[in-house]
């Protein structure tokens, strides 16, 4: 609202506001880091079974499965497009078709089809928000509570239990003693780091989501890209979902409720901003680790699930006044 | 053309027409006093919820967490009612909401951040606190009679709600349409730095703005606990789809500066026949959710290509009007 004013201030002021503005810059880029250290050490402290492999392998674990989730997010923040609301739906998706269909057609084809799916829940989404200009809350929740019902009435509410252990044996195992989920989350943020900074892609998705009418204007397939970020995160929850499903060998309608939360809390910790056109996936994986790690020591320490809640979405909250705040001081 | 124009200005009359007569002749014993007043009862809770949101999507903003203050005020009436009295606890409830909204007024206009993400965490917040103080478990309240008498039927038609929710709604309308503050939630919501230049404090309306619907939220929220006589922490968790699928059936855009509140009376009515009528046949609730995340879905869609065809068509002679005035500037 006072925006104006702000940014002719800032224009007569110009050189004193870049170093400012780099000062911040770093700050915001080590602050995580530091935060992130501040809690292992409290952890390390507070509780002797925290600094153990054992530990940190199941934090890896957990972390793997919203972290797929958190790379599809990260495009949709990026791009402009707020928040994608359907993620529970897209998890349960996953879940419960690459389980479902184990005796009908196999796992592999199963799990292929989950995603699929999912994939084609993120494409409607993508079509609303990019091409029909839906804002992406709404159109997201909408999607997505069709979506969960369908699934739920497919499977009439029960639970659905795996049929092939082999595959779960596959997905819980370890290559190198790394747990394959985690293998499988490293290769997926990889691939969608380099998608987002190194391809053209990548360079569209942040044309789009910093400046619409620009990237419009010089020929960004603006729609399309938009409802990429979509089709992406489908595809991500989708995976999440199946390999979800396919560790615990079975899955409730319910089973993805809260991700969409714990990627968006990660994503917007990490720094990426709310409003588009800034962001990288190392950024929000670094956001991803301190949640997780505050969670895993809340956890150890025996907070109360509530409280921990109540902590994430207070953290929600600095996180985006931290955002606002550091964007007003850039004059963007 | 005019036709089509005058249609879509009433589709929400012609909505609520359709889905009764549909369910007329569906529904066996739809058209009776009993079942209207049952229907008009259940539109009641999503319907004082509906209010707030109006007030905030016409200035250009939303609130997810009216589900999680809808069941945290509930919470608390029913909590403090040993201590307090069921009427005072009930206010207590109602006073909760309308501190929640402030929260998310203050956080909003102080932070100046979107509100769709900052009521996101705040939704998480709230439903926490409530999951928090009653350890996950539904609490009861002192006096079923109470409850019982919270959900008697007057004059054939109406309960205690269904008779708040219908004289809310007139005040906004009156409100929106006759009073300067009114207007001006108009004025944000189109243009909040227009609004601002030409003297409106728009950082006051949008914290009122939150104000009002939370505690409009606290009130269904209540009422709600009143009449089941229970206070549970998972109340109302899908209940905010419902809500903005009937505001927007009522023709308010989600992009602020249009609505109205008879549009949105229509919309609480329509989502309330539906889910009766679905109630009836006995649909599961989960295609109910399904239904209801299509009808907001399709109408919104309808809305944008509308608007963006109308917007188009008189977007072409100002800028052929504008373009002198920029030679002129330039000059």
């Amino acid at each position: 609202m006072t925006d104006g004013v702000a940014g002719v201030a800032h224009m007569k002021s110009g050189d004193r506001f870049t170093r400012g503005s780099k000062a911040v810059e770093a700050l915001s880029k080590a602050g995580l880091l530091i935060a992130i250290l501040a809690v292992v050490l409290y952890g390390s402290i507070a509780n002797a079974a925290f600094f153990s492999t054992g530990n940190f392998l199941n934090v890896l674990t957990s972390m793997s499965i919203v972290g797929i989730v958190v790379v599809g997010m990260t495009f949709v923040l990026v791009v402009g497009g707020l928040a994608d609301l359907s993620v529970p739906a897209t998890i349960a998706c996953g879940a419960i078709l690459s389980l479902g269909l184990q005796p009908m057609i196999g796992p592999v084809p199963s799990f292929v089809v989950a995603v699929a799916l999912a994939g084609a829940i993120g494409l409607l989404n993508g079509m609303l928000v990019g091409y029909f200009g839906v804002n992406p809350i709404i159109a997201t929740l909408g999607v997505g509570t069709i979506g969960l019902g369908i699934v739920q009435a497919a499977v009439g509410g029960v639970i659905v239990y795996g049929t092939n252990p082999a595959s779960a044996e596959l997905v819980k195992g370890r290559l190198f003693g790394i747990p394959v989920v985690a293998l499988i989350f490293a290769a997926i943020a990889i691939v969608g780091h380099f998608v987002l900074s190194r391809s053209f892609w990548g360079r569209w998705t942040l044309a789009t989501g910093g400046n619409y009418s620009a990237a419009e204007a010089s020929a960004v397939p603006v729609r399309a890209v938009k409802a990429g970020a979509f089709v992406i995160t489908g595809l991500a929850a989708g995976i999440s979902g199946g390999l979800l499903g396919l560790t615990l060998q079975s899955a409730r309608p319910l089973v993805g409720t809260g991700y969409e939360f714990s990627a968006i809390t990660a994503v917007v910790v990490g720094g990426v901003s709310i409003i588009g056109g800034f962001g990288s996936v190392p950024r929000a994986i670094a956001g991803l680790v301190f949640v997780q790690l505050l969670t895993n020591v809340m956890v150890l320490e025996g907070v109360r699930t509530p409280v921990q809640g109540f902590v994430l979405g207070t953290l929600i909250v600095c996180a985006v006044g931290m955002d606002a705040a550091l964007r007003k001081r850039g004059g963007a | 053309m005019r036709y089509v124009s005058l249609a879509l200005q009433y589709r929400v009359g012609i909505i609520l027409g359709l889905t009764l007569i549909v369910s007329a002749m569906l529904v066996p014993g739809y058209v009776s006093a009993t079942t209207l007043s049952l229907g008009l009862d259940r539109a009641a809770t999503i319907g004082l919820i509906a209010i707030g949101l109006t007030v905030l999507l016409i200035a250009g903003q939303i609130d997810l967490s009216a589900g999680s203050v809808f069941a945290l005020a509930g919470i608390v009436s029913i909590m403090l009612q040993p201590q307090l009295g069921i009427l005072p606890a009930a206010a207590a409830g109602v006073v909760v909401g309308m501190v929640a909204g402030a929260i998310n007024g203050a956080l909003v206009v102080g932070l100046k951040v979107h509100s769709l993400v900052l009521t996101l965490a705040t939704m998480l917040i709230f439903r926490s606190i409530a999951h928090w103080i009653t350890d996950s478990q539904p609490v009861t309240g002192t006096d079923i009679m109470f409850s019982l008498a919270l959900a008697q039927i007057y004059l054939d038609v109406f309960t205690v709600r269904s008779a708040l929710f219908v004289a809310f709604i007139l005040l906004l309308h009156f409100w929106l349409t006759r009073t300067i503050p009114g207007r001006n939630v108009f004025a944000v919501g189109s243009n909040a730095v227009a609004a601002e230049e030409s003297g409106i404090a728009s950082g006051r309306i949008l914290f009122f703005g939150f104000v009002f619907a939370g505690t409009l939220a606290g009130l269904a929220g209540v009422l709600q606990s009143l009449v089941t006589n229970t206070g549970s922490p998972v109340f109302g968790s899908t209940l905010i789809v419902t809500v903005i699928a009937a505001v927007v059936v009522g023709g308010t855009r989600i992009e602020g500066g249009k609505g109205s509140a008879l549009g949105t009376l229509g919309g609480v009515l329509t989502i309330g026949a539906l889910t009766v009528a679905m109630e009836f046949q006995s649909v599961p609730a989960y295609v109910q959710q399904v239904v209801s995340g299509f009808i907001l879905i399709l109408l919104v869609v309808l809305d944008r290509t509308v608007n963006t065809r109308r917007k188009a068509a008189a977007d072409r002679p100002a800028f052929v009007q504008g373009n002198p005035i920029k030679q002129g500037g330039s000059a």
